[in-house]
This record gives structure tokens, sequence and C-alpha cells, in this order.
């Protein structure tokens, strides 16, 4: 199924899209309004792209550094070429310890390399700490975004959700008693958890040291009661030096909620005494996207959500119609790189407003790298019969005046006198769901020769 | 192994070596009041502040959490410490605490964030474990932005320390904030 017929199953329910949509506007707009209170806001995002491209052109000598100066600080450092070594390296720590209990905060990471189903299927209890990622958890399904993971879900949803697996009783969606009744489910489970699971926001070269942001305490919660912490990062989290901090955490929680920043911002260093703390760096694909001089600026990325709160097509067709673990634009520049085939529908998922790139904290060019991707798509993927055939026909059009003039009639013609069917059918993807708008007599060409005239 | 394969397609793949950039700070400068600034993002970002006088403390927080027994006080400013904790103590046994009482570094002007070091809370997990948090900071000690802050704590021993920035929440269920997620229900910030 691709990304249309995906987002076409989202839309059946208008209401719940039109809330979607609404929902993740307004975050845009405390964006906007978090960002303008920033003195050299547009100076910060030039900051963060071009420590990031510093980052990816030594992105060796950083992770060298990195991974000196944590084990200096008796952290322990694992490399995992991909998802499975990823995997087998933290169940193998899990085994160690004869940990049967794990708790998790957001990591994009391993729910991209699929760690829980793995750690599940070794009969270890894997759960997730971050409340909107619990939600979908418990309705055994992904994230569909990646800071707001259950913003498909309504109220209502949750409320069910939480009768049957956290025994609570119907409150019609009442926010603050569901989460209060989470907060008592989780926090026995923080508790009682042999091994907390981490992402990484920010790595440190320079001091060995990373950051996890939260607004929960998730995070925290987990590792500080856990005798064992670890942290899974991929290869791009590094960033040089601990004052490059001061830059990107002024960017991330403004770009993503419009909070000037997370409730918790922990730099983690140094584990406390008697537990231990890993650190996964991993590529799984990284190294390869690096080599793609089109694409590489896409692992600038800071996982922030800007992009989707923007995007139009996000917005009207839901995180789980891109089917990859990080949605929207930003994944549909990541994804192809992972697995043309299965992912060629995305890069199509946009309008190139460029809107994504315009609020990118890191000024990845979003909508430009779309267009790259579809070029490589067209070239390398099978396209359906109807649009090889209009792509090529309006080509011919487009270049011949004389063509593009009777076309142009013809079209005005047609949906002036033309009987519906004719021009509301499959073949014009336009008019679905939508009336064409009424045609006025003239091109322009024809409108601006009689205004010439006119005016003579 | 795989540390050698991953470091070699990174030295392949990786583009022309590119400058780091140099921070022009000036682009950041504001002539603002940092503490009055400082107050009300920490309002914003739903935590209460209030200056006071520091034979004032105890009082203060008495009067703001009146029926709280189980505290623990990491600062010889107040006396309202009823439970004892050291670096041996298991932080599970915190999960009942009521109110911790800490003393914070440094605040953010710009965000509403404090700066709390792990020695600061003797055991890591007080300040996020305990059902209310309340932080004491000097009020000479506030700075611009964050660029400012990790200059000023440059030189520490780095082991764990996390900004706070108001109390825990979340708005994972229908973007409906609520405030007391997993962390503490309330942050109260006492400038001294």
């Amino acid at each position: 199924m691709n990304h249309a017929k995906r987002a076409t199953e989202f839309n059946k329910d208008e209401a719940k899209v039109n809330w979607h949509d609404k929902a993740l506007w307004y975050v845009r707009e405390k964006r906007d309004k978090s960002a303008h209170n920033v003195h050299g806001w547009e100076y910060l995002r030039e900051l963060g792209s071009a420590l990031k491209a510093n980052v990816l052109s030594n992105l060796d000598t950083y992770l060298v550094q990195f991974e000196e100066n944590a084990k200096k600080n008796g952290v322990h450092v694992h490399w995992a070429a991909d998802a499975k070594e990823h995997n087998e390296i933290v169940l193998s720590i899990m085994n160690k310890h004869k940990a049967k209990k794990v708790v998790k905060s957001k990591s994009m990471l391993t729910e991209e390399c699929h760690l829980n189903p793995h750690l599940e299927k070794h009969g270890i209890e894997v759960i997730d700490t971050d409340l909107g990622e619990r939600i979908v958890q418990l309705a055994e399904e992904p994230p569909s975004h990646i800071v707001l993971p259950a913003i498909h879900k309504t109220k209502e949803d949750v409320d069910v959700l939480f009768q049957e697996h956290l025994g609570t009783i119907p409150s019609q969606g009442n926010p603050e008693y569901l989460v209060g009744e989470a907060r008592k489910h989780l926090r026995n489970k923080f508790l009682n958890a042999d091994v907390a699971i981490t992402g990484v926001n920010f790595a440190v070269a320079n001091t060995g040291g990373f950051v996890v942001c939260t607004n929960e305490g998730n995070a925290d919660m987990g590792v500080h009661l856990a005798k064992v912490h670890i942290a899974c990062m991929g290869i791009e989290k590094i960033i040089p030096r601990e004052e490059h901090l001061g830059v990107f955490l002024r960017l991330l929680a403004r770009s993503a909620t419009g909070q000037p920043i997370t409730t918790y911002s922990s730099h983690f260093n140094k584990p406390e005494e008697d537990k231990e703390m890993h650190i996964v760096i991993v590529d799984n694909g990284r190294t390869e996207q690096l080599s793609r001089e089109d694409f590489r600026a896409s692992l600038h990325c800071i996982r922030c959500g800007a992009c989707m709160n923007t995007c139009p097509i996000y917005r009207r067709s839901g995180g789980h119609s891109y089917d990859y673990t990080i949605p929207g634009p930003i994944g549909s520049i990541l994804s192809p790189g992972k697995d043309l085939k299965k992912h060629s529908s995305l890069p199509f998922a946009s309008t190139l407003c460029g809107s994504c790139s315009n609020v990118c904290p890191v000024k990845i060019n979003i909508h430009e790298q779309l267009y790259k991707w579809r070029q490589v798509i067209v070239k390398e993927e099978p396209q359906p019969v109807i649009k090889k055939t209009i792509m090529k026909t309006a080509g011919k059009v487009l270049a011949n005046p004389k063509l593009f003039e009777v076309a142009g009639k013809s079209a005005r013609f047609a949906l002036k006198h033309a009987p519906r069917f004719m021009v509301y059918n499959k073949l014009n993807a336009w008019g679905n769901a939508r009336d064409l708008p009424e045609v006025k007599g003239d091109s322009f060409e024809e409108w601006y020769k009689k205004r010439n005239k006119n005016n003579e | 192994m795989s540390r050698a394969t991953i470091l070699g397609l990174v030295k392949m793949n990786k583009p022309e070596s590119l400058p780091l950039p140099v921070i022009d700070e000036n682009a950041f400068k504001e002539e603002i009041d940092l503490k009055e600034t400082f107050k009300s993002n920490v309002t914003l970002v739903g935590g209460q502040i209030k200056e006071i006088e520091p034979n004032s403390i105890d009082s203060e927080i008495q009067s703001l959490y009146p029926n709280k027994t189980k505290i623990v006080s990491i600062t010889n400013k107040s006396t309202l410490g009823t439970v004892q904790i050291s670096p041996n103590t298991d932080p599970h046994t915190l999960q009942d605490i009521d109110l911790a009482i800490v003393e914070g570094d440094l605040g953010v002007s710009e965000n509403g964030a404090i700066w709390v070091t792990g020695e600061a809370s003797i055991l890591r997990a007080l300040p996020f474990i305990t059902n209310d948090l309340v932080i004491l900071l000097d009020k000479t000690k506030i700075c611009l932005h964050m660029l400012d802050a990790y200059k000023l704590i440059a030189k520490r021993d780095r082991t764990f320390g996390v900004f706070i920035s108001g109390p825990s929440k979340t708005a994972d269920i229908e973007q409906c904030l609520v405030v007391g997620a997993h962390g503490a229900m309330s942050l109260t910030v006492l400038l001294i």
C-alpha cells in the first residue's frame, strides 16, 4: 500500500482529521511564538546547521573522542553496525544482569531497530514509559509522531484503552484522571525495573557525556532507580563540545512544542556508585546516507518534529500513513535511503511548499531533498502508466506554445460544457473530493492582450 | 569489530572537512532584567517563584506546603527535613517522599531552568521521585541564556546534572496539558 492509499484510510474520519490538522498547526504556532522571542533566532539556526555539518565532516574523529572520554568516566561503550547487532548487544547486557524487567524512555532508534519485540521474544518485559508511547504500546501500534506519539488518538480512545489494560473507571476521557492513573501504573514499573533504556539527544565528544530531554521525567525515573542504564544512540547524535549544547537546547524544545526548554535536560557523565552505564553507538544505514551528497544533510536532524507539525500533508494524512519509524517530511527523505522500493511513494507525499525547510532548526533543505528523491525514484522505480503518460504528454504540451494554447482552450471548454462524469473521474485526482474552480472565458494570455488593447 | 567497520565507513563516506563555527555571542546580547525575565519564565513553564529573605525560608515552605510529613532537605538553609538520606540510601525508599528541598546552582533567564547537580540532591532520583520539589536559588546567580549557562558550569566535576524547568508535565492525551506526569507534581523556586 502506498502513502496515498493509507492517507485515504486516515481521511475516512473527517472530524478526526480536522482535529489532527488543527492540533498540529497549533503546535506550529506555538513554535513561531517561542522562536520569535529569541533574539538572534535565525543566527542560532545557522549555527545549528554549521555545527552539524562540521560534525558529519569529522564524524570519525568525534566518535573516537567521545568513546575515549566516556570510557574514562567508567561508561561501557558498544558499537552496532545494524539493528540486529544493536538488539543483541542490549539483550546480552540484560542477560549478564539476569534482568527481566526494562523501562524505556523515548528512543526513536530503538523503534527503528524493533528492540521491543526482540527483548519480549526472550522473555523480558519492556515498558515504554513516555505516556504517549505507553498509550501506543498498549494499543499495539507504532508512534505516529516522534514528539507526540499518540497524537492520532482521542482522549476517549485512551479512556477505553486504560479501562482494558489498567483497570480504570470510565471517565469520558478526563485527561487529569487518565494521567494520574498512568502515573500510578508506571511508578510501579519504575520501582521494579532491573534496567532502564533511554535514547540520547546529544552526545558530547569533548566530555564523553550525553544529554536526554523529557518533559515527564520518565527517563530519570527509570535511570536513577534501576541498576543498569543503557543509552542507545545513532552515530549522528554527536556534537563537538559541551558549550554547543547551548545552541541545540535553545533550538530543540522551541521547535518541538514551543516550550523554551524541556522540563528536564539531564546530563549523564558518570554512573552512580555501584551502578552501570552503557552506550550503544549504532550505524544501521547512517554511514550509507552519509555517502549520498544530496541527502547527507538529513543526518543533521535533531528529531524535534517541527517539519511534521507544519506539513500540510502530514497534518491531513497522519503519521501512520508513512509506514516508517520517522514519519513526515524528514522521514520521507530518510526512508528512501533505507529501502527505496518500499518507501518510494513518500517523497511524493509533499506539496514541495518548503515550509518544512523553513522551520527546521538545523536548516535541512528538506523540500529540495524530497524533489531530488523523486528524480531518483522515477528513474529506478516503475511508475504507474497513467502518471507516466500524463507526464509525457504534459511535457510535450508545455514545451510547445501552439499545442499549449489548443490544450488550454479545450480544457476550459471541457470544464465548462463536458458532463460531470468526464471531468470528475479516476483520471483526475484534482477533482477527487473537491470541485474545480469556475472557468472564466479567457486564458491569461488572451486576457492580458485584451487589457492592453483597452488601455491604449 | 563493528567499531572498525563503522569508523572505516564514516572515513570513506564523510564529506571534506568543514570548519567548526565560531559563535558570535553579540548576536544574542539583550538588555533585559535577568531576574524579572527568569521569574516570568518559571511561571510560564508551570512553576511558582517567590523572592524571600533568608530567615523566612522555613516559614515560606511551611505555608506553601502545610501538610507534608516526609521531607528531605539537602540544604543547611532549611531545618524542615524529617528524613535523612546518604549516598548509600536505596533510592527506591524515596518513593513516598512528600517534599524535597534542594539548592540550585544557577538559573537561566531565557527559559526558567535551574541547574541542579547530582551532588546537590545526594541521590540523583530525589528531585524526580519526590511528590513536590522546592529549589532554593541565590538571586544573583541568574544568567541570560544557555550559552552563558554552559560557561558557568564548565568547571565542575562531571557526574550528573539536570536543568529543571517547571514541574513534570505531559500533553500526550489530546494535547491537553496536565502538570504532574512521572516527576514532581509541583515546583517552587525560592529566590534568596
